[in-house]
């Protein structure tokens, strides 16, 4: 049986009230170079967390999510850029866009076990990276695509900070309410056994297809606002290693919990800052604690050194019994 | 016509060598039910291998390095295979379905990090075969794609006498058919898992070392001939062995006549592996247990 961390413990819940607050205050005590770093920290902590949803709640495991964010930086961008329209709005069209692409991708794949998706998401990903790439006339390929910054009149970082850890805030607090909604409670029963979910009335299509679509859309709106902050945008965000590097970090940090999937993202964004020196190593050392991860600690090595740590036993009996009782009534 | 000829030789040349490759994954998952995401730096590993023994070994020449090559690859294999997947057949590991695909795309990522942070980016090429090109009927090909061809064939025709004709062949297809009849009549199926998995991870080096000298070996080179294994052997049929060959041969002449083709040369060379993901999504909308498959 596996676990499924009760986030909202009352010495968890005083931790994350504690991580809130230092995430909003921490502008007034951090350098310009360290607010970029956790820009890009919160930008990763997005797509990991939301690949989480779609992956540990849901068991679709994707390898089209950074192709998704993609999505969502070009239409922005070049909408943006053609159309001449506020960067609220062209982030907006964006992020509709990857919900759409998410929307063809989730549909297409729905009947697929794991090992086809996987397989038919890593095409899907390296392919429109290689179309974006052949088509330089509009993306201007390998070159990038020049974009606006978020704030042109301001020459700190601290509003753009804002953006991403209110971004980071706002779309965890989102899917958290999901998952302990009753649209949560169906996916993790479809997810258990879909067949058994099916013949108790949960509309497995749907929701698998909505949890596709929710999740492309927030990796959607994380890319049009990433390309926007780093003002260009290339096709070499959306390769497969940068791909890895996100599972990685949900995986490590615990992909059936989405704030452990986020910390992970930011605990590892910021190690690969200060290891600095190790270079291209770096990756190496993270590429084996995932395949240890995965084989020694498959809820996350985070969730299980937090577990020990705080000696948080969570009850895997406890959860059966919701699971299937949200099943039965199910729509 | 001429140039007709000429994109069908090409893509039958291709795709003799893409079988070789999509054979290697057709049968692992045939044996261990596991799609091997990390293919594609197995097929890396085995031109950065060429290009070791080749600088170690000057004398020798350069073909007969190619099976060395696979085996040093294969090894690496074999020490994953026994790490990381036996745990998933001896039940110690939950959704085993699930960890396969994860464990399998983390190798690809350390993999291909490794070889960034020992090799660094820049593309490192071994010496030709022969060099130069030969004339077959109205069209030239380059020599060494001729011989990295014909190695494929040399070596499919083998791959298949193993299979069929063999003690070991035998063993590998009951397992593949029915685990636990084959436990009872004495074949263990560890190890017939560790050689499978060591026999298709070698068969992506040895591609990878055949055309380790046509296009130059760099971390990344993988990614492309990997998917175009996924394409194969969904359209061949998981696991059937026909299938793949069949589907290589496609592939290898629907990316000919497609780059051939295609109306702007600048661009057709990038969209040879878009046909591959229309294909993939048309099998499986209208059938997709593949060309030769079993339906489920």
């Amino acid at each position: 049986m596996r676990r499924i961390t009760n986030t909202f413990r009352q010495p968890v819940g005083i931790a994350v009230l504690g991580g809130l607050v230092l995430m909003l205050i921490l502008p007034a005590f951090v350098q310009t170079y360290w607010l970029h770093v956790l820009i890009i920290a919160y930008f990763y902590a997005v797509l990991a967390s939301s690949w989480a949803l779609l992956a540990g709640y849901g068991g679709q495991f994707s390898f089209a999510h950074m192709a998704f964010m993609a999505i969502g930086a070009y239409v922005g961008g070049l909408v943006a850029i053609h159309l001449n329209v506020p960067v609220v709005l062209s982030v907006a069209i964006g992020t509709l866009a990857a919900g759409f692409a998410g929307l063809i991708i989730g549909a297409l794949t729905l009947r697929f076990k794991a090992a086809y998706l996987a397989l038919f998401t890593i095409a899907f990903s390296e392919i429109s990276r290689t179309i974006i790439r052949a088509e330089a006339q509009i993306t201007r390929g390998d070159r990038g695509l020049k974009l606006e910054p978020l704030f042109p009149d301001s020459i700190s970082r601290i509003p753009d900070y804002y953006v991403f850890a209110l971004l980071l805030i706002i779309s965890l607090a989102f899917m958290y309410w999901l998952v302990q909604s009753r649209i949560g409670l169906f996916i993790r029963a479809i997810r258990e056994d879909e067949e058994a979910a099916a013949a108790r009335g949960v509309d497995v299509v749907r929701y698998k297809v909505l949890v596709f679509v929710i999740t492309s859309m927030i990796a959607g709106i994380a890319g049009a606002l990433f390309a926007n902050y780093v003002t260009i945008i290339t096709p070499n965000i959306m390769v497969i290693p940068q791909m890895g590097l996100v599972i990685a970090m949900a995986i490590i940090g615990g992909v059936e919990s989405l704030i452990a999937a986020a910390i992970g993202a930011i605990l590892i964004q910021i190690s690969l800052e200060l290891l600095r020196e190790f270079g291209a190593w770096r990756m190496v050392i993270f590429g084996a604690l995932l395949m240890v991860t995965l084989r020694f600690a498959s809820s996350g090595l985070l969730t299980t050194i937090f577990n020990r740590v705080f000696n948080l036993g969570p009850k895997a009996e406890l959860r059966k019994g919701t699971v299937e009782g949200a099943a039965e009534d199910g729509t | 016509m001429d140039y007709f000829i000429s994109l069908t030789i090409t893509g039958l040349v291709m795709g003799i060598i893409f079988a070789l490759m999509a054979l290697g994954l057709t049968l692992i998952f045939s044996i261990l039910n596991v799609i091997n995401f990390a293919h594609g730096e197995f097929y890396m590993l085995g031109g950065y291998a060429m290009i070791f023994l080749l600088e170690a070994f000057v004398d020798v020449p350069p073909i007969l390095m190619v099976p060395i090559a696979g085996i040093l690859v294969a090894i690496v294999g074999i020490v994953f295979e026994i790490a990381f997947l036996r745990p998933m057949h001896d039940e110690k590991i939950e959704r085993p379905a699930e960890y396969a695909v994860l464990i399998t795309f983390g190798l690809s990522f350390f993999l291909l990090n490794l070889a960034l942070a020992v090799w660094g980016p820049f593309p490192h090429s071994p010496p030709s075969f022969i060099g130069g090109s030969v004339r077959l009927g109205p069209i030239l090909v380059s020599a060494d794609r001729l011989v990295a061809s014909g190695m494929s064939l040399l070596l499919l025709a083998l791959l298949l006498l193993l299979i069929n004709k063999t003690w070991l062949g035998k063993a590998l297809r009951a397992v593949s058919q029915d685990k636990q009849a084959a436990a009872v009549v004495g074949i263990n199926s560890d190890v017939m898992n560790t050689i499978a998995f060591a026999l298709g991870v070698g068969l992506a080096a040895v591609s990878g070392a055949l055309l380790a000298s046509t296009f130059s070996v760099t971390p990344d080179v993988g990614a492309v001939p990997a998917i175009r294994s996924y394409i194969i052997i969904v359209l061949g049929g998981m696991g059937s062995i026909p299938g793949s060959i069949v589907g290589a041969i496609i592939i290898g002449l629907v990316e000919s006549y497609g780059a051939g083709y295609f109306p702007d040369p600048s661009r057709a060379l990038n969209y040879k592996t878009a046909y591959g993901l229309v294909i993939f999504a048309l099998v499986l909308l209208i059938r997709p247990q593949g060309l030769f498959g079993r339906k489920e």
